[in-house]
């Protein structure tokens, strides 16, 4: 039992990771029909932004303010530059390639992944970029927390698992009710009909945007609080988070977090309760039928076409 | 040149016949045709037949072995001939089928595997490569058949999804081979080495003569492209590519006309798969091993980008595609010829940009003043802020950018920050200011590119075909062969 | 604009052809006269300069570039170093394009790597049969020098300057068996050669002596381990976490407290980096001390810290400038042998066996073992990490 609490918890705090990145994936699909190859690579930038923010003031070893201002300041210098990246990145790379077939802004995506995780390596090396969070006020991050039976649950899990549940929470409210959120909704819907009913298309494709790479900026700090960071790492979890936003149902908001969840704890049973080489093996195929039986994934639409 | 779309197509003077909806009759005169000198040029390279082309592929690909004796060349000549049949296979799945297969490098390397298997020293097996060969080429079909089920029910995005887990999976059993149950199957992460080389009659090609790549290979290589690529010309102008292109227009409109849509899909990935895994068999003949890491994602990605930038659809397209990607990338490797490109691009965007005007002259006088300015400038400030090479283009240069002996790391960040923040800039700008900004943004550029960039080969190779695939899709969406296509989403 | 492209793409061929051409060297059907070593001469690195393996593959090609810019003038040589990236995400075959590249050039007298052990075994027999010496820095494959099942993958010019895995695996079982007293062991692989090669020949030490082995195996993209220590149990004694990544080994160590396990880390010459893996408690074999501990080496050291401000000292580097080292002193034994001429590369392979260095920057003095390509009497240190984070010596 408590094995199963433990991979539980483990379940949680790597899903809420992919949950992050997948809602970018979805939120971009749904406005653009566009797969973003350079989302998991916005990711990794935020994970450096952290690491650069954690420095200035001062390194976790002596950090010049609280560690609670010091996580929110990060968190928030690394929203702040991805969303920065993600419109800049937008505007440059995608827009021109608006009316393009669609394979051309994929290839396009592909390209700004390369330039990406290349010119971080060029410009700051390939060296791993440790938060050292264990030194953050003497490991209190670890030693804290709460315990469910012999299981003890540190408080970085719980901030992981609390603050990605926050942002989906603010990202829920702004789309469903906010104006903007709602010309977002339409133009997902229908981006030709949205447009004759006066909405900026364009302004709400930088909303979208803003809203997913900011969420990847967040979710690269949170994972780079745990692990330590590289300027590959983007291509991997990319990988993940698109994975997940796949089964949850891409274009669907609810079902890039249920995907998100899904996909981290396959990863974690998988490995806490069969641990052979195989697991990998046993969690494709099972997303492979998945995907066959349900295509549309979880909480998708399912694509009806009129003719 | 452009396979995809018939030649044959008669339009009468007075208009479109009965029965021939006049927007797709009239689709092949949609080609812009250019006015002057050039545009004469291409309307009678447009006239050649199509097996001119590739008379003088063949011609050139032959004579370059003999022009250069190089052991290198001849290498890098056989992994572009490579790529180019994996492009070619590609192309019929994701250009003609219109299927995005996500999957496309598990085919490879299950040919390759199958061949490591039959051919090595493994299971004791060694067959003959007149066997093997076409063998190896029906399996790959059939797990391309395999791969295909799960088309029937999904198309498009999510399609490409299922065969991404497929390749995922194929990496998995591949590196977790040397243990299903019990037995060694794939070598795991260690591979199969001691693959036998490519036989014929008894008598075995061997790889290499003194560690100098063997040309014979080459040549195999180039003469298996011909066949694939005259074979798969020729199953396009067939009923079958017909059908494979209707259904890449509209897949619901072909079903409704009765086209056997769910077949089309298995033999296009079929077809596909089988053009890999012959592929697959040369390069595991050749490099004389297989290992897991031969097939990742990246390998895949970079086979796409050589399609799509060619021009999927058009065969000769992604072959083009394929050479410019990996020669560039071969020739990034070096610093010297890196430097040779870099400038050359330079040049050439300037040129596009302006075309021979007098603004031209102005941006260029006022750069290369700029320059000689600046390094004049820092040179009186310092003489080791501005050192001088010796020898040949970077020497010449180097009285013209200002090359530190020794770099600060910030300064290398600020500037390639500032050099992209400028660039961005430029694009947006239009008229005189865009005039003023460029000879600074382009002299920066240089000044980024030797101080920055050329040290540090690895990653600039990387970023040179980030920045290349995305300026070349703004630039030509349909890639540089491709047709001007409207999409049915 | 389409015609301009059109033109533009034109040129672009052209001057790749050309590019090509003017750049691809002649074969190696050596030029009679020999190269005289008054003249540059090319030495090449080829080990992981992009990808995911970067880290290693930068820091060691910051150590060879150190090495060449002190040692190269000293002898008397002119050396350019040149670089080859092998990515270990695209398998064999860039080693193989590089070994082609590197041969055909007559000018290329030695390679340092290949880097993994991948890379080495697909192109030793292309440098071999071309009479390129390559010694590497970091491929510990035991297959490459030793015959194992009948088999050699690697060849007589493959040397390297690091033990393998058969002296490193049996060191740290024998002395998790006999100082640690280990009932109960966790072994890890990460699904590629390094660590499969180590932990198989952990897994066999201590089955033979007794010891309950449970094997783990993560696939190398994992960056979370922490359903992996889950599954560690409550009871184990140590466990043998063999990865390459030092802030990976630092992470897991932490996670192991955080989820309450008390097994003793393990770890091998792959994590041995005082600055990044320094939770207290651990173990980390190393085929060399702390080289910031050796006094002879406080100026090398400074110098790299010179060229490469804010980098931290690695296990990866140090082992490389000893190649090249190795390979600068084979390259002056010849030219002294030829009289200022080296007639081919194969001059500069016949020495290399016979090179010993006296200050060996991993310690103590350097030869090449009489029976294989290893060092001689290569042996693997044990080290403890300390309550501050310092290394020392224990076995």
């Amino acid at each position: 039992m408590d094995t199963f609490i433990q991979l539980t918890v483990d379940a949680l705090t790597l899903g809420s990771v992919y949950a992050l990145v997948a809602l970018g994936y979805s939120l971009v699909y749904g406005v653009l029909k566009l797969l973003n190859f350079a989302h998991g690579d916005v990711f990794m930038v935020g994970s450096f932004i952290g690491y650069g923010a954690l420095h200035a003031l001062g390194g976790s070893a002596s950090p010049a303010v609280p560690v609670w201002l010091l996580l929110v300041l990060i968190t928030g210098a690394a929203m702040a530059g991805c969303a920065v990246l993600g419109v800049v990145i937008e505007r440059f790379a995608y827009r021109p390639l608006r009316n393009a077939p669609r394979i051309a802004p994929l290839i396009s995506a592909l390209g700004v992944s390369f330039f990406l995780a290349n010119s971080m390596q060029l410009l700051f090396g390939a060296q791993q970029r440790d938060y050292q969070s264990y030194a953050l006020s003497g490991g209190s991050l670890y030693f804290r927390g709460f315990d469910i039976g012999a299981v003890h649950v540190p408080l970085l899990r719980i901030i992981t698992i609390v603050s990605a549940l926050v942002l989906m929470v603010v990202l829920w409210f702004l789309v469903n009710k906010t104006r903007t959120g709602k010309a977002m909704r339409a133009t997902s819907f229908d981006g030709e009909a949205a447009a004759m009913m006066g909405i900026n298309v364009d302004r709400v494709i930088v909303f979208t945007f803003i809203l997913g790479s900011a969420l990847a900026g967040a979710a690269g700090v949170m994972f780079g609080l745990r692990v330590p960071t590289f300027a590959a790492v983007g291509f991997t979890i990319g990988l993940k988070g698109f994975t997940a936003a796949v089964i949850g149902g891409i274009g669907s908001i609810p079902g890039a977090m249920v995907g998100g969840l899904l996909l981290g704890g396959a990863e974690s049973y998988t490995a806490g309760y069969w641990t052979t080489a195989w697991s990998d093996l046993v969690v494709f195929t099972i997303l492979i039928a998945f995907m066959i039986f349900r295509p549309q994934g979880l909480l998708g639409r399912a694509d009806i076409r009129k003719v | 040149m452009t396979d995809s779309t018939p030649r044959d197509l008669h339009i009468p003077a007075e208009g479109p016949a009965v029965g021939q909806d006049e927007w797709v009759a009239r689709h092949t005169e949609r080609r812009l045709v250019r006015g002057g000198r050039l545009g004469v040029v291409e309307q009678r390279l447009r006239a050649a037949p199509w097996w001119a082309w590739l008379v003088l592929f063949a011609a050139a690909a032959s004579l370059i072995p003999v022009v250069e004796s190089s052991g290198y060349v001849r290498r890098v000549g056989f992994d572009t001939v490579i790529f180019m049949l994996l492009a070619l296979g590609l192309n019929v799945v994701v250009g003609w089928g219109g299927l995005l297969d996500l999957g496309y490098i598990a085919f490879y390397g299950v040919g390759a595997y199958t061949y490591a298997i039959f051919d090595s020293d493994k299971f004791g097996m060694h067959l003959p490569t007149i066997v093997a060969v076409p063998a190896i080429t029906i399996v790959g079909a059939l797990v391309g058949l395999l791969v295909g089920l799960p088309s029937r029910r999904l198309s498009g995005d999510y399609l490409a999804i299922v065969t991404l887990f497929f390749l995922e999976l194929f990496e998995t059993v591949a590196t977790n081979g040397n243990q299903i149950f019990g037995h060694d199957i794939t070598g795991g992460a260690n591979g199969i080495l001691g693959v036998d080389p490519l036989s014929f009659f008894g008598h075995q090609l061997a790889v290499q003569h003194n560690g100098i790549f063997a040309v014979s290979y080459y040549y195999v290589a180039v003469a298996l492209f011909l066949v694939v690529f005259v074979a798969l010309r020729f199953v396009n102008l067939s009923r079958v590519g017909r059908a494979w292109r209707s259904l890449r227009e509209d897949p619901l409109a072909a079903e409704v006309m009765g086209m056997p849509v769910n077949w089309l899909k298995l033999t296009a990935f079929a077809t596909g798969a089988a053009v890999a895994a012959l592929t697959g068999t040369l390069a595991t003949a050749l490099s004389a091993s297989v290992f897991p890491l031969n097939f990742s994602p990246v390998v895949l990605i970079t086979v796409y980008a050589m399609v799509i930038l060619g021009g999927s659809g058009s065969q000769a397209g992604v072959a083009l595609g394929a050479v410019l990607v990996n020669v560039l990338l071969q020739l990034l490797q070096n610093p010297d010829q890196a430097r040779v490109l870099f400038y050359l691009l330079v040049v050439v965007g300037v040129i596009t940009a302006f075309r021979w005007s007098r603004t031209l002259a102005v941006v260029s006088a006022a750069t290369v003043a700029l320059g000689f300015a600046v390094h004049a400038v820092v040179s009186s400030i310092d003489k080791t802020w501005a050192t001088i090479g010796h020898s040949g283009f970077s020497g010449v240069l180097s009285h013209w950018v200002v090359v530190p002996g020794a770099l600060a790391p910030w300064v290398g960040q600020v500037s390639y920050g500032v050099l992209i923040a400028a660039a961005l800039a430029v694009t947006q700008l239009r008229g005189v200011p865009r005039l003023v900004a460029l000879p600074p943004t382009i002299y920066l550029a240089a000044f980024v590119w030797e101080n920055v960039m050329l040290p540090n080969p690895g990653p600039t190779r990387y970023i040179v075909l980030g920045l290349l695939l995305i300026v070349l899709m703004i630039a030509r969406p349909n890639g540089l062969l491709g047709e001007r296509r409207v999409e049915i989403v | 604009m389409k015609k301009a492209l059109g033109f533009a793409l034109a040129v672009l061929v052209a001057s790749a052809a050309a590019g090509t051409a003017q750049g691809g060297p002649k074969t190696a059907a050596a030029p009679a006269a020999g190269l005289s070593c008054k003249s540059t001469l090319k030495i090449a690195i080829v080990t992981p300069l992009t990808g995911q393996a970067a880290f290693l593959g930068q820091e060691q090609l910051s150590w060879a570039k150190l090495a060449v810019k002190q040692l190269a003038p000293a002898m008397g040589l002119r050396i350019q170093l040149l670089q080859g990236d092998t990515p270990v995400e695209q398998g064999a075959n860039p080693a193989q394009t590089l070994a082609q590249k590197y041969v055909s050039d007559s000018r290329t007298v030695g390679i340092i790597g290949p880097s993994t052990s991948g890379a080495a075994v697909a192109s030793s027999q292309t440098y071999f049969q071309a009479g390129m010496a390559h010694i590497s820095p970091s491929a510990t494959k035991t297959d490459l020098t030793y015959t194992v099942d009948g088999k050699r993958e690697g060849t007589p010019a493959f040397f390297r300057v690091i033990p393998a895995d058969n002296v490193q695996g049996p060191t740290d079982a024998a002395y998790m068996v006999k100082t640690l007293k280990v009932k109960k062991v966790v072994t890890f692989d990460f699904q590629e050669p390094y660590s499969q090669g180590l932990a198989a020949a952990v897994d066999s030490y201590l089955k033979a002596h007794g010891v309950s082995v449970t094997h783990l195996s993560a696939p190398n993209t994992t960056s979370d381990y922490s359903s992996y220590v889950t599954k560690v149990p409550n009871d184990a004694d140590v466990v043998f976490f063999p990865t390459q990544q030092p802030p990976a080994a630092q992470t897991f160590a932490e996670q192991l407290v955080e989820q309450g396990k008390k097994a003793t880390m393990f770890s091998g010459d792959g994590s041995d980096t005082p600055a990044q893996y320094n939770k207290p408690g651990g173990y980390v074999s190393n085929f060399a001390p702390d080289i910031t501990g050796i006094a002879s080496d406080k100026a090398v050291i400074a110098a790299w810290k010179k060229d490469n401000p804010g980098k931290q000292v690695g296990s990866f580097g140090p082992p490389t400038y000893g190649a090249t080292q190795v390979l600068l002193t084979a390259i002056k034994n010849a030219c002294t042998a030829g009289h200022g001429t080296l007639k081919s590369r194969k001059d500069v392979l016949r020495q290399v066996k016979k090179v010993r260095i006296k200050n060996w920057i991993l310690g103590g003095s350097f030869r090449f073992s009489t029976k294989t390509n290893d060092p001689l009497n290569a042996k693997f240190y044990i080290f403890k990490i300390q309550s501050d984070g310092s290394y020392k010596l224990v076995g």
